[in-house]
């Protein structure tokens, strides 16, 4: 039991990296069901990518230009910034010449690669490149924290206030429209939930398990069947297992935070997996 | 004026129609009254539907305007394969979202609107599939379920868009006698997308054949369109129609080559 008592001595140390990975669990389970329904999964990581952008350039301009960006919430504005502009143009700008997957394979691959370029050019090591794909959310400071909470409160708010429009302009956009929403403006609203959960959760848990709770607890849920509400209520309960449950296994095991994440997400899609294997 | 005229629902007047700036077809001019059945047929891609689409408002004209003479309830059926069935909804979910533009924001559907769509169901003839998955149902059920989910606003004018596209002939069939049922039980009106005139000739009162590509816009009433005039003009061949057992037969002349 030595392992528990050093764990509860040190609370100090993960009460505010667990409690993010639950917010930002339930946030991502839940909206998942959405990205994936609307068949959006790589406009996720693209996404996930372009608010990474939004970090370094934020540490860049702190680093090179003096600009005062050292704490969390100017970082987050940044990534924020970035994954808001970069959601509402991914979803205006479909040029008719290419499949949406071509645009959004572009926004990507150019994201990761400035990652790669502005992060190489940063001179505190402390920024790892490492750290901000696959995340280590070891530290997380209290402004974070509360970032994450009041992004999590403002998506629960307008999900559960607009939920008929946002789910009729989704699954059906043409007859929305046809029938008078305004489905633009509802996927407007979309977009920015999903813009502001990704760069929230992702400065604390890093791109690749955002990306993860984004796509696989929603994929397990579906997987199951079940009906559509049944499916966002099991989403998001797996998306705070994975990520709670990866940070605490990370935490005895040793093992890295981010990578344990999504393993154990994508152990959720086993159970549903199974159950068609059989069907 | 003898009897009165059945009022106008909505109507377009020299209106140009169109995506972007340049309008596909220029001069359109429809009207629809109340108790219409209109069927607008032409090739694919020949924009009908983006005159449907315009009609609806949820088009913006390029040109000319929209007479609307007060607000409209209208029930729209898009095309079965434009609903993506990969959403885990039941038959009675989809039809429920046909209240959501009555309900106004911040409302939730209550008793009253799940009785709505039970009866629209019951009136398409699958009362008992609301509980089944949208996804499991076969092509025919899935088009009655985006009937009844047209129905469930209580529509005044419903607008179907290419109803029977992709059904084998029997389902083709009791899909447009559902659709002429409605028509006949009150004063519904209703608008019709085919590119197939033979399986809308039998049903629909008027026509409109549309073809932006050779700049055709014509309406009129069944007999005035189903003549070797406007239908030769529409498939840019001779056409021969017949009416065999009381149906319309509609047939290109196979004269020499094709």
């Amino acid at each position: 039991m030595s392992g528990l008592g050093s764990f509860l001595a040190a609370r100090e140390i993960w009460q505010s990296p667990l409690a993010a990975s639950v917010l930002a669990g339930a946030l991502l389970g839940f909206l998942g069901v959405y990205v994936v329904l609307r068949r959006t999964v790589f406009v996720s990581a693209a996404l996930t990518q372009i608010s990474t952008v939004g970090l370094v350039v934020g540490l860049f301009l702190e680093e090179r230009l003096h600009v005062e960006a050292e704490h969390a919430h100017h970082q987050l504005g940044m990534a924020m910034g970035f994954a808001v502009v970069g959601a509402l143009l991914l979803g205006a700008l479909r040029p008719r010449r290419l499949p949406a997957e071509a645009t959004v394979g572009a926004a990507w691959v150019a994201a990761s690669a400035a990652v790669v370029l502005g992060i190489s050019k940063l001179v505190h090591a402390s920024h790892d490149l490492g750290g901000m794909v696959f995340g280590n959310a070891v530290a997380v400071p209290d402004d974070e924290l509360w970032m994450i909470g009041a992004v999590a409160l403002l998506c629960a708010v307008l999900h559960l206030a607009f939920a008929k429009e946002i789910a009729f302009a989704s699954f059906d956009p043409e007859t929305a429209t046809a029938l008078g929403l305004r489905v633009r403006g509802w996927d407007a609203v979309l977009s920015l939930t999903v813009g502001l959960a990704i760069p929230a959760s992702a400065r604390a848990l890093g791109a690749l398990p955002v990306f993860a709770l984004l796509t696989l607890p929603a994929s397990a849920a579906l997987l199951l069947g079940l009906r559509f509400r049944a499916v966002f209520a099991l989403a998001t309960l797996l998306g705070v297992l994975a990520a709670a449950g990866g940070y605490l296994v990370s935490w005895f095991a040793e093992t890295p935070t981010g990578a344990t994440m999504v393993l154990l997400a994508a152990l959720a899609l086993l159970p549903g997996a199974l159950r068609r294997a059989k069907a | 004026m003898g009897a009165a005229a059945p009022p106008t629902l909505v109507a377009l007047h020299r209106a140009g129609v169109g995506h972007g700036r340049r309008p596909l077809l220029t001069g359109v001019e429809l009207s629809v009254t109340a108790g219409d059945f209109l069927a607008m047929v032409g090739p694919n891609g020949g924009g009908k539907t983006t005159v449907l689409r315009s009609l609806l408002g949820a088009l913006p004209l390029l040109s000319g305007r929209r007479e609307l003479p007060r607000p409209l309830r209208v029930g729209y059926v898009p095309q079965r394969d434009h609903v993506d069935a990969i959403w885990p909804l039941t038959a009675g979910e989809v039809v429920l979202m046909g209240r959501t533009p009555g309900l106004g924001i911040l409302h939730r559907p209550g008793p009253g609107d799940r009785r709505a769509g039970a009866e629209a169901l019951a009136r398409v003839g699958i009362g008992d599939l609301a509980e089944r998955r949208y996804r499991d149902l076969s092509g025919g059920q899935r088009q009655r379920t985006l009937i009844a989910r047209a129905l469930a606003a209580d529509p005044e004018l419903l607008a179907v868009d290419e109803p029977t596209n992709g059904m084998d002939p029997a389902a083709e069939l009791s899909t447009m006698d559902v659709l002429r049922d409605l028509h006949a039980g009150g004063a519904l009106a209703v608008v019709m997308v085919s590119h197939r005139l033979d399986a809308v000739a039998n049903y629909a009162r008027s026509l409109a054949f549309v073809d932006h590509e050779r700049g055709i816009f014509q309406v009129g009433s069944l007999e005035e369109m189903l003549r070797p005039g406007p239908l030769s003009a529409l498939y840019g061949r001779a056409v021969e129609v017949r009416e065999v057992g009381g149906r319309w037969l509609v047939q290109p002349v196979s004269g020499g080559r094709p």
